[in-house]
């Protein structure tokens, strides 16, 4: 991506003494001051959630932090339905970020590189389920089961394949945006030589084009997985009780009793998303995946 | 030998289609009915819940607030996120790489969890409170469970992770050299942001907080948990006409007025920004 803009900008970093480049100190101060509030606003809440979780006290209302006495008494205590829809959860978002790509590649491919009239159009429409408010998409998608369900019989909400649908619905366009973003910056001379040397379509799409927008894949996978396993306004009216998504049944966990043992499951949930991290770091690399939205 | 690009598109096509056509129209046909209570529709179509919705000063209300909480919540997320994006977008240490997965965790955890550590961080006895009794600011505690500040501290929460890596790539389209050149021609700082970076980041800047935009006019979780059942934006009205109220009617009525004036706000900040035509970010 910067692939020509950086060469070029240490060339000139070089060539100009450090010094001028510079800030004055009082605005580099303010600046890292600004950053790290930021900071503190953005993790505050997920590191007061993971410390409170620690705290031993048995009085529900009473759980503080920092914590007073340290204790793993919530983790003992956190519900089976909590590993249960985690569970959903976990495979519902992993099954939506496969389907994602399996529909947004394809798509993306045939925009970039297809030729015919009304391309921006088309990449409008693909990006529309962006632009709906998830509360209205949760809704629609609620009618729209009700109304199959009463002309075949066939119900789907609060069924797998019922949330399956509205999720992908809105994980789609994402990976059709990554992807399209890699391959308007990717020459496509690179598959008409491969095609010239005898390389059969199969094969340049193998060994050609899937390499170059691999990067756009990674980055629209994880954004589906993320915007499936963190929905609630969708999940919320796709699910039912017994059979629930992990952040719908924390709302409904908040809303009915407050008990700390959520907290507890809350922190799991946390370190788990830092340990995909981790493994998304180690082996793609996170600068690739983001940058190269 | 060609390949047939366009070919690809039919599946992806058909399945976005009729998922979009299908969905949306059913429910704007729903909106048409009348409730009759227990779950029940009128079978008359009928315009009576719009009728009822824009002559009813609650529901219009609700419209306003959810598009306050939602412009105020986009707006003070850029400006705490802006400076996020930028300063690691220019950093060249490894550092950067810890800035970002930060960034990336707080946009994979969901809302909810952020929620509750909200209200540990606000709680009677919390840290917040210690400090501002202990400071001898407040003499009663202070909440921010159904308050508008409160709903909007919960939509920053849930658009900030999101936002900030919006903005980091839209800050990486900006060659470096460009800041550079300025300095080296007499520019200071804030004459670079003003000429330099402003200037080409706007266009992205602009169609990434419409996202953000549309994420809060669309999130019911911070204003309903954090709201209290007192700051009734559009959604949670939305939620609980569907969910406790079962008046199936209602709800997609408002939620087809959310979706309207959603579409409009989209098109007529487009439409204004039109002459930026170097727009071109990519999710959006």
């Amino acid at each position: 991506m910067s692939a020509l803009g950086e060469p070029t900008s240490s060339t000139i970093a070089r060539a100009v003494p450090r010094a001028r480049l510079s800030l004055p100190r009082l605005g580099t101060l303010a600046k890292i001051a600004w950053v790290s509030f930021a900071y503190l606003f953005l993790l505050a809440p997920m590191i007061v959630v993971m410390g409170s979780s620690l705290d031993g006290t048995e009085v529900y209302s009473k759980v503080m932090f920092p914590p007073e006495r340290l204790s793993l008494q919530w983790y003992e205590r956190i519900p089976d339905a909590h590993y249960r829809a985690l569970a959903l959860s976990l495979g519902l978002a992993a099954a939506v970020s496969l389907g994602a790509c399996l529909l947004g590649i394809p798509a993306a491919l045939g925009v970039v590189r297809g030729r015919f009239p009304g391309k921006s159009l088309l990449l409008a429409f693909f990006r529309a389920p962006m632009q709906i408010p998830a509360v209205v998409t949760g809704v629609a998608f609620l009618k729209l089961y009700y109304l199959v369900g009463d002309v075949t019989g066939l119900f789907l909400n609060a069924t797998f394949a019922g949330l399956y649908l509205g999720h992908l619905f809105v994980a789609v366009p994402y990976v059709i945006g990554t992807v399209v973003s890699v391959l308007q910056r990717f020459n496509s001379r690179l598959e008409e030589a491969a095609l010239s040397m005898g390389a059969g379509p199969w094969r340049t799409f193998r060994r050609v084009t899937l390499p170059t927008i691999m990067p756009g894949v990674h980055a629209g996978a994880l954004y589906a997985f993320m915007v499936s396993f963190a929905d609630v306004p969708i999940s919320m009216f796709l699910t039912a009780p017994g059979f629930v998504t992990y952040p719908v049944e924390l709302f409904f966990g908040i809303e009915t009793d407050f008990n700390p043992s959520v907290l507890a499951s809350a922190s799991l949930v946390i370190v788990f998303s830092l340990l995909l991290l981790l493994a998304v770091q180690r082996v793609i690399g996170l600068d690739n995946v983001v940058r190269s939205k | 030998m060609n390949i047939r690009w366009d070919r690809l598109l039919i599946p992806s096509f058909i399945v976005s289609f009729v998922l979009l056509t299908a969905s949306q129209v059913i429910f704007l046909r729903g909106s048409l009915f009348e409730d009759l209570g227990m779950g029940r529709l009128s079978q008359v179509m009928s315009l009576d819940n719009y009728v009822l919705l824009f002559t009813d000063e609650f529901y219009l209300r609700s419209l306003w607030l959810t598009v306050k909480v939602s412009a105020l919540a986009t707006l003070f997320t850029l400006m705490l996120g802006f400076p996020v994006a930028y300063v690691i977008a220019r950093m060249r240490s490894r550092w950067a790489m810890v800035m970002l997965a930060g960034v990336v965790v707080s946009s994979f955890v969901t809302i909810v969890i952020k929620v509750y550590g909200l209200m540990v961080i606000f709680s009677a006895d919390g840290w917040i409170n210690r400090f501002l009794q202990g400071a001898g600011l407040t003499d009663s505690p202070y909440t921010i469970i159904g308050t508008q500040s409160g709903v909007v501290v919960g939509l920053m929460q849930f658009t900030m992770g999101f936002s900030v890596l919006l903005l980091y790539s839209v800050v990486r389209t900006i060659p470096m050299s460009l800041e550079e050149a300025a300095t080296v021609h007499g520019a200071n700082r804030l004459r670079v942001f003003r000429r330099v970076i402003v200037p080409l980041s706007l266009p992205g800047v602009i169609v990434g907080a419409l996202m953000m935009f549309n994420m809060c006019m669309g999130a019911f979780t911070s204003a309903s948990l954090l709201g209290g059942g007192r700051v009734l934006t559009l959604p949670v009205l939305i939620q609980r006409s569907v969910i406790l109220e079962t008046k199936y009617g209602m709800g997609a009525t408002l939620a087809a007025v959310l979706l309207v004036s959603v579409v409009l706000i989209n098109l007529i900040s487009i439409y204004a920004l039109r002459r930026f035509k170097t727009a071109r970010l990519v999710i959006a």
